[in-house]
């Protein structure tokens, strides 16, 4: 499904070159529910960014899906992620303009979906979520946890093959935020492959497997499957390393 | 507190240039465009004689045609005939009173380097220079003795002094036009007048009178007035049946220094022109009119539609720069949501963060209005360029500069009203959660 | 594209909508009558007078001093003009079209009519008045020199033979030919034969609603001691003309004043100098209100662009192309256009109601307002061009970061 081999990616600003990632490699299978831990600064986010094709990388492979993302134009990747990838983000992202319905339309539109078509997926992707009945509400009306829900509906509703959750409970109370992820654990059961980026142990710790990332790299994984990944191999479980070094964007 | 704001202020400004001159530029072009159309509206239209303007009153009457009136509007004609002329000088009923009429002569330069050249004056009554009260710059009027017997003396303006003379005092000289020498008795000072308010039938906007004539010693010159001349019939062969014919050619005045003293002058227009009418003449209804110098003024639209117009859409184009200036204002202020927040939070009250924002957008209005001053200046230039009549009225004062400046703020201030008023209502917390 | 959602997110953010709207509906209603009274004042200024006025001049000339003979002295200056260089000819004349000054009469079928049926101007020209003023004759004939009679200032019109123009003559006769026709210049003089007809020449008088109607009477008529003449030259020596007419007029007889030397250009630029003005007054108020405009249209643009910065990189990540963005900008901004000219339309059409109860203006054309929607619409487009173009480039990574 997600396959990165000795992905690399550096920054360039005139005066350093920044290595975000260093000879990463991963591999996703249909599926799977993987949780990407690490420290602030680590490369998660880098890593996220590059997997939802929202940042070119500088070296490597990475093949999404049977497709060879390397060299495609930016138009190409906007069709990919719209057809391929559900994002779900830390801080929801919903459009505060756009009532519930519209804010789940967004991706469907640029999809090329009939009018009919998107109002059935609309409508089942808030069913899934339990907020079919909100539908013309705004997000402002709404509480975290149900706007992050609202997220996951706009993800599913285009049907994506891969799940990209980045810190998706990271904004709500450890109530709510159960209730999320209950509901991711429940997507997965339904086949829907995920991603999830967390630094939050606990949260990880549902996941299948856990791939830990420290200076741009793979530094660990959990569980069994096959795993070609990573030059080093080292440990198991989930070590908990928060930093407090700022965010690189 | 105020200067804090007033540096909170700039440096906000500073950090936002592109804006900032958008909103400083849209200001201070709505205030030009509406000032420099102002300008020319309000000296245009103002009082040139406040002081007796409700004395001086404009005389008509109306002797036109039984078979067509003068104008569609029912108004009487804007000039008299000779005869009506000398009878009322002669009557003598008001305080004081004048006609006149246009007279363009030529002038012989006593001095052999100066060509002739021909001269624009007015033929009037000794009572002329008491009732528009120019001032002399040298010697006096001619008195009314002198009306009465055809005296030979002249007036000059201070320009045909200047021309003559080199400006000195030429009082007692003789000055030689059209072949007849005519003794100097006064020369007029500077006479700032905006606009030729006493015969806006012949122009308002126009030089001045150049020389000025008894009109008794003028018509015996037997020339024809060089101003407006209208007929409802033919006047007849030659100068006396001119004269006495019903053409009208004279512009008359009357000064009345009381409310009773207008209501007994027009009684006595009323009679006279009974009397005319039962010696045949003045068929249409009784129509006479005696207008101050404000009314006439607006009867003759000293101000033109034209002006009218364009100050309205100068108005218009005002208020679509300040609601551009709300949109930027509102635009500036919103991104500036988390700066609120965060004052609030550190105990600024709502009275605070109102007044700095309004502060702010003052500079905005006083930079708009220096710019727009500056751009009015060069809008004045444009209109004395385009309109060379109205080089004396577009001509910025004192009174227009602080209406331009306080016109600007006062806009700014309006325009930032309710983007300042939206800002204050940021909640304290709202903004600071991540 | 998606308008509906574009319009409901709008909904949500009235006040900006609603001063940009504003600001266009006002800018509309003021562009298109202030456009329409230009071209009214331009139309006025292309009416062509009938005369050449690239080659022709005027002056006067004002004797002084007693024994002045105005009468020989017009004659003799009509030689001299005729015969001196680069002149092709001459007329002495009273007025001429453009100058705001002239002679305006009852022109009549009967002797002593109550009512007129038409007012025309006089032209008191000589028999080379035709050549002198370029007139085009489409009916009858010139004036023969003998008909060319010494008049004074005072005396009644009574010319043998008047030629008129076009209009006036079919107005006089509209059922048949003008010339031979007779009519009355006066209550008590004798009748006038019409002996031509000209296809044009204005009246002197610019606003006058009977602009078309003229009278040429053959007349060498001086005003007291002032005479005016037109001078055509050849084409291009006008300048030249001018100042050798000037100094030769001036030498031959010294006892008089040669002023007011005018070209007809100049005459023109005067006549409608304030036309012009107010042309260039309202044109000048158009640019500035556009340029206003499309600042307020990209400043407003700018500012949502950079308050929806997450908002774009969301729908970036979502799948949104480069042109997807730019274009939902520029909905956006139709959409907004177009609310703010239904609203300026209606202004425009309220504006002329106006401008025609307080100041007798004609009736705004219907399709200024459509030619109006669409110069809005390409400069809305155009001024959020720049802003949407910088939100296409909002990187889709936007979307993933901490705030």
């Amino acid at each position: 499904m997600l396959k990165m081999t000795h992905l690399q990616k550096v920054y360039r600003t005139h005066l350093i070159e920044t290595h975000a990632l260093r000879d990463f490699s991963i591999h996703v299978r249909e599926g799977e529910f993987v949780a990407v831990t690490g420290p602030s600064g680590s490369g998660k986010t880098t890593f996220l960014n590059i997997a939802g094709l929202l940042e070119e990388f500088t070296g490597g492979e990475y093949q999404l899906d049977g497709v060879d993302v390397h060299g495609l134009n930016d138009d190409q990747r906007s069709r990919l992620r719209n057809e391929k990838l559900g994002f779900i983000f830390q801080g929801f992202n919903l459009i505060p303009d756009l009532n519930l319905f519209d804010n789940v339309d967004v991706p469907l539109r640029y999809r090329g979906y009939g009018a009919a078509e998107r109002k059935k997926r609309i409508e089942d992707a808030l069913g899934r979520v339990g907020l079919a009945s909100r539908m013309k509400h705004y997000p402002s009306e709404l509480s975290g946890g149900q706007q992050q829900r609202v997220a996951i509906a706009r993800a599913l509703a285009g049907s994506p093959r891969l799940l990209l959750a980045d810190e998706p409970t990271g904004n709500l109370d450890s109530l709510m935020a159960r209730g999320v992820m209950e509901l991711l654990e429940e997507i997965n059961r339904q086949g829907t492959t995920i991603v999830m980026v967390t630094h939050d142990p606990e949260l990880a710790a549902r996941a299948h497997r856990n791939v830990h990332v420290i200076d741009g790299q793979v530094t660990d994984f959990d569980s069994e499957p096959a795993l070609r990944a990573g030059s080093r191999e080292s440990g198991i479980g989930n070590r908990e390393s928060v930093q407090a070094a700022p965010v690189s964007p | 507190m105020l200067t804090y704001y007033l540096q909170l202020g700039l440096r906000s400004l500073k950090r936002n240039p592109i804006l900032t001159a958008l909103m400083v530029v849209g200001i201070a072009l709505g205030i030009a465009a509406s000032m420099t159309t102002l300008t020319v509206l309000h000296l245009m239209g103002s009082n040139p004689i406040p002081w007796k303007s409700d004395k001086l009153h404009y005389v008509q009457l109306d002797n036109w045609s039984p078979d067509e009136p003068y104008s569609e509007d029912g108004r009487p004609p804007d000039q008299v005939t000779y005869r009506d002329a000398v009878a009322l000088m002669e009557a003598g009923k008001a305080d004081k009173q004048t006609v006149m009429f246009k007279l363009s002569l030529p002038i012989q330069p006593e001095n052999r380097d100066l060509k002739p050249f021909q001269a624009l004056g007015r033929v009037t009554y000794a009572d002329f220079f008491a009732m528009f009260e120019p001032r002399f710059k040298y010697g006096h009027a001619w008195n009314r003795d002198q009306d009465a017997s055809h005296a030979r003396v002249v007036v000059l303006g201070k320009d045909m002094n200047e021309k003559l003379f080199g400006g000195q005092d030429s009082v007692g000289k003789s000055v030689r036009m059209d072949g007849i020498d005519y003794t100097i008795v006064g020369v007029l000072d500077e006479w700032k007048l905006r606009f030729r308010y006493y015969d806006l039938t012949n122009g308002a906007f126009v030089d001045p009178d150049e020389f000025f004539m008894p009109f008794t010693t003028a018509v015996d010159l037997k020339r024809r007035a060089s101003g407006n001349n209208s007929c409802w019939k033919s006047p007849g062969e030659g100068w006396d049946a001119f004269l006495g014919s019903d053409c009208v050619w004279i512009q008359m005045w009357a000064q009345l220094d009381s409310p009773a003293r207008l209501a007994e002058y027009k009684a006595f227009l009323d009679s006279y022109v009974s009397e005319q009418k039962k010696l045949g003449r003045f068929p249409r209804p009784l129509n006479n009119r005696l207008l101050d110098v404000t009314e006439w003024m607006e009867d003759q639209r000293v101000v033109s539609r034209d002006v009218e117009v364009q100050t309205g859409l100068a108005f218009a184009f005002l208020v679509v720069c300040l609601v551009n200036t709300i949109g930027l204002l509102l635009a500036k202020f919103t991104r500036k949501a988390g700066e609120i927040g965060l004052r609030r939070a550190l105990g600024a009250s709502r009275r605070d963060v109102f007044t700095q924002f309004l502060i702010e957008s003052g500079v905005v209005g006083l930079s708009g209005g220096f710019l727009g001053l500056l751009l009015t200046g060069l809008g004045l230039v444009a209109v004395r360029a385009l309109y060379s009549e109205y080089r004396t009225v577009a001509q910025l004062d004192w009174m227009m500069v602080l209406t331009t400046i306080v016109l600007a703020i006062v806009a700014a201030l309006l325009a930032g009203l309710y983007p300042t008023w939206r800002a204050c209502r940021v909640q304290p917390a709202a903004q600071l959660k991540v | 594209m998606e308008i509906r959602p574009i319009l409901s997110a709008l909904m949500r953010s009235k006040v900006s909508m609603i001063l940009i709207g504003l600001q266009v509906a006002l800018t509309l209603a003021i562009v298109c009558n202030a456009l329409f009274i230009i071209g009214q004042r331009m139309d006025r200024m292309n009416r062509p007078s009938g005369m050449n006025e690239a080659d022709t001049f005027t002056f006067g000339s004002n004797g002084f001093g007693q024994g002045y003979d105005a009468q020989a002295v017009l004659r003799s200056d009509l030689a001299l003009l005729r015969q001196l260089p680069g002149v092709a000819d001459a007329t002495n004349t009273n007025t001429t079209p453009l100058s705001q000054g002239g002679w305006n009469s009852p022109i009549n079928l009967q002797p002593r009519q109550k009512s007129a049926t038409a007012n025309t101007a006089f032209y008191m020209v000589d028999s080379h008045a035709l050549g002198a003023f370029g007139l085009r004759l489409v009916a009858g004939r010139n004036f023969k020199d003998e008909e060319v009679m010494p008049m004074d200032q005072g005396d009644r019109i009574q010319p043998s033979a008047v030629i008129v123009t076009k209009p006036l003559a079919e107005t006089l006769f509209p059922d048949s030919d003008a010339v031979g026709k007779q009519v009355y210049l006066g209550e008590d003089s004798p009748p006038s034969t019409i002996v031509g007809v000209v296809e044009r020449m204005q009246q002197p008088w610019i606003d006058s609603s009977t602009i078309e109607y003229s009278t040429l009477i053959p007349a060498f008529m001086p005003y007291g001691n002032y005479s005016r003449y037109l001078v055509r030259t050849e084409p291009g020596r006008r300048d030249e003309v001018m100042k050798a007419v000037e100094q030769k007029l001036a030498e031959a007889n010294s006892g008089r004043i040669i002023g007011r030397m005018r070209s007809m250009e100049q005459t023109r630029a005067d006549a409608y100098a304030g036309d012009r003005a107010m042309a260039i007054i309202l044109g000048t108020v158009i640019v500035a209100l556009l340029l206003v405009t499309a600042l307020g249209i990209v400043g407003m643009a700018s500012f949502w662009v950079a308050q929806r910065t997450r908002q774009i990189g969301t729908r970036r990540a979502l799948g949104a192309t480069k042109g997807d963005i730019l274009r939902y900008f520029q909905t956006e901004n139709f959409v907004i256009t177009t609310i703010g000219l239904l609203v300026g339309g209606v202004l425009a059409y309220a504006l002329s109601l106006w401008l025609m109860q307080a100041y007798q203006a004609p009736r705004l054309p219907w399709y200024y307002v459509p030619v109006g929607f669409a110069c809005l619409w390409l400069l809305g487009q155009l001024a959020v061009l720049g802003p949407a173009l910088r939100a296409s480039r909002v990187p889709p990574a936007v979307a993933t970061r901490s705030v």
